[in-house]
């Protein structure tokens, strides 16, 4: 019986550590400013994130927090995040902050539509920003709670793509993904099909390998051993869309170009600019994830917010290209501004 | 098929066959104990960061690994107390190290880096071939040379364990507290105490796999990493009849279905990609299912070990 106790009270210690380690639940108030409602009272507005992904993953985990949390800081609200939720946990977590009273739930991805859906048919007072979403999830919102802000995944793809095209040497570039979503689907198209089109400017057929994908956003060590076999196959370009994957890519990239003693294999990260995380990233398409989730805020605040979609292009400004490398000929950076520049005024392609 | 692919997929093979060896090596030197542990995915998680972590401070991949391995030892100390001296359900506390030591590992590298901080790498442990400064496409020398020590040590410790199991006397004693523990104990085998260096090998090896991750193989630490090898080489234990040389086909089989899936999304195929992730997946149903449980695993396994009982 003794030994039933302390077996109790062992696992029970154990469970009360983890709930120290996770101690600091209060919610982070980076200017701790107070909202006036237009009601005379002062309200602290706050938005809770939820991913599966691992926001110290240095890519898009990292990447979309950072996001929330410039966001935040400007506009004084609280933030919180939950990060490496699994699926089988996304409904609960998003209620669970439903019922914590927070006013934007923000979700960075497309495969929280379902369980966001779910949760907006109950919680109609609060706002669900999904960033990455499908273009009719806010119509099937019954309360009109759900808005989604959509960064032009084909744009996205363009702009590695154009890159890609200019850069190649062995006229093969490839592409990673984690998970077949339709954004990644379509930055996949994107980048196929401005990287073709830029080769046969350019005077020269570029191949664009099939896409492939590890099944998970974390999985660094899929992505060296996809980042080797597609070498293998001639890609000298990559573009990816898979977190943590993205990096265990360039870590292959880094050794195969350490090896050959020279950098002859280049990277093109995103969503932010990662130049000079890793040396064979040239440049990054960034997104300006924060001015999305900043405009959703400002609906809220003004209590003008009405679900629907938000998109981000280049256009707009919510899509770039980061710093370009030194590796990448003055010639060519000229040559790939003024791509980029076509494709500000919708005239890629045409 | 050219000659290229090959020799990287069996190159790919080896480097994603080794963290499974320690990590089944780990469970196989516990349940030769009598204890099935379900919580090497945690002990490797918690090696994982260990390493990591020790790596980027000190620059040192090996004080890495060796702490990593320390690390592993002491969490499943806390496993150790439970099943063995207070003779608590195994597989809850296998369970319950896989919650706490994830956690626990995620924690730590939150608290250090903060959160959204920019990817922290660290340098990984040298080749034997770029520490002789031999460099060569041959796939021999890659396979031979172009490894880690670790990679060698995983290897040789699955020598000495099908040696110490089956041709020395303390191995055969080892064994027998696994199998029939209070026989071994008219005998003379302390039980207690093999139980209990059984669990600081396996919290060593576990931690070892763990840290072989981030010490060896990627040069980031991700939540997560691990990624299910901790239940792998629980299969790979069954897969492998509680043998040494068993394991390690077990898991250079694992590793291989692993690279095949990889390389085979390449090949242009109009196969869904899913297809190709199932297959380490169906190999392993498909394998035991062939098997059977014509052997089963050590006959004391999964009990408690009550001395005072009759």
């Amino acid at each position: 019986m003794r030994k039933r106790i302390a077996a109790l009270a062992l696992a029970l210690a154990m469970v009360l550590s983890l709930a120290a380690c996770g101690g600091d639940n209060s919610s982070k108030q980076p200017g701790g400013d107070k909202k006036d409602d237009g009601q005379g009272s002062d309200k602290v507005y706050r938005i809770a994130m939820v991913t599966d992904s691992s926001i110290t993953d240095g890519s898009w985990g990292t990447v979309t927090y950072n996001a929330m949390v410039d966001a935040a800081t400007e506009r004084g609200w609280q933030y919180e995040c939950a990060d490496a939720i699994a699926q089988s946990a996304y409904y609960d977590t998003f209620a669970s902050y439903c019922d914590q009273g927070f006013d934007i739930v923000y979700a960075p991805g497309n495969q929280y539509t379902d369980a966001i859906l779910e949760v907006a048919k109950e919680y109609p007072d609060v706002v669900f920003a999904q960033l990455n979403g499908s273009m009719g999830t806010p119509e099937k919102a019954e309360n009109g709670n759900v808005m989604v802000m959509f960064p032009d995944s084909h744009e996205i793809g363009w702009t590695a793509g154009i890159l890609a095209g200019l850069m190649t040497q062995t006229n093969t570039v490839a592409f990673i993904g984690a998970i077949e979503l339709d954004t990644t689907q379509g930055k996949y198209a994107g980048f196929k099909e401005s990287a073709e089109y830029v080769g046969k400017q350019e005077g020269k057929s570029v191949t664009v390998l099939d896409p492939v994908y590890s099944g998970d956003f974390n999985a660094s060590d899929k992505g060296i051993e996809f980042a080797k076999a597609l070498m293998d196959q001639g890609a000298d370009v990559f573009f990816g869309d898979a977190g943590a994957v993205d990096s265990g890519a360039r870590q292959a990239i880094d050794e195969h170009n350490t090896a050959a003693g020279k950098v002859e294999v280049y990277d093109i990260a995103q969503p932010a600019d990662l130049l000079g995380q890793n040396e064979c990233i040239i440049c990054s398409q960034v997104t300006d994830n924060s001015s999305l989730v900043s405009m959703c805020m400002e609906s809220v605040e003004n209590g003008t917010f009405e679900g629907g979609a938000v998109y981000g292009t280049m256009g707009n400004g919510v899509l770039s290209a980061g710093k370009i490398s030194d590796l990448v000929p003055k010639e060519i950076q000229d040559k790939y501004n003024a791509y980029l520049e076509q494709v500000k005024a919708g005239t890629f392609m045409k | 098929m050219d000659m290229t692919f090959v020799t990287n997929l069996l190159l790919a093979s080896v480097h994603m066959a080794t963290p499974l060896i320690f990590l089944a090596l780990a469970e196989l030197y516990s349940q030769r104990a009598g204890l099935v542990h379900i919580g090497i995915e945690g002990l490797a998680a918690i090696g994982s960061l260990t390493g990591f972590l020790v790596s980027y401070i000190s620059g040192s991949p090996m004080t890495g690994m060796f702490l990593g391995a320390l690390m592993g030892i002491l969490v499943n100390m806390i496993y150790a107390y439970a099943t063995i001296t207070l003779c608590a359900e195994q597989t809850v506390y296998g369970m319950i190290i896989n919650i706490f030591a994830l956690a626990l590992a995620s924690f730590i590298y939150r608290v250090y880096f903060g959160a959204g901080a920019s990817l922290a790498q660290v340098n990984l442990m040298s080749t034997l071939s770029s520490a002789l400064g031999i460099t060569s496409d041959n796939f021999f020398v890659e396979l031979l040379l172009d490894q880690t020590l670790m990679v060698y040590l995983a290897y040789g410790l699955v020598l000495f364990t099908a040696v110490y199991f089956n041709k020395t006397k303390s191995g055969l004693n080892y064994k027998a507290v696994g199998e029939y523990p209070k026989a071994a104990a008219t005998l003379g085998i302390n039980v207690i105490g093999v139980k209990y260096v059984a669990s600081i090998i396996c919290g060593a090896l576990a931690g070892m796999g763990g840290a072989y991750l981030t010490t060896c193989y990627s040069t980031t630490y991700v939540d997560g990493n691990v990624a299910g090898r901790g239940f792998i080489a629980l299969a790979a234990v069954i897969f492998g009849r509680w043998s040494a040389g068993g394991v390690l086909l077990a898991c250079l089989f694992f590793g291989f279905c692993d690279a095949l899936q990889i390389r085979l999304q390449i090949s242009g195929s109009s196969m869904p990609y899913q297809f190709f992730q199932m297959i380490p997946y169906i190999a392993t149903v498909a394998v035991l299912t062939l098997i059977g449980a014509k052997k089963a695993g050590p006959k004391g396994a999964g009990k408690p070990y009550r001395k005072e009982e009759r």
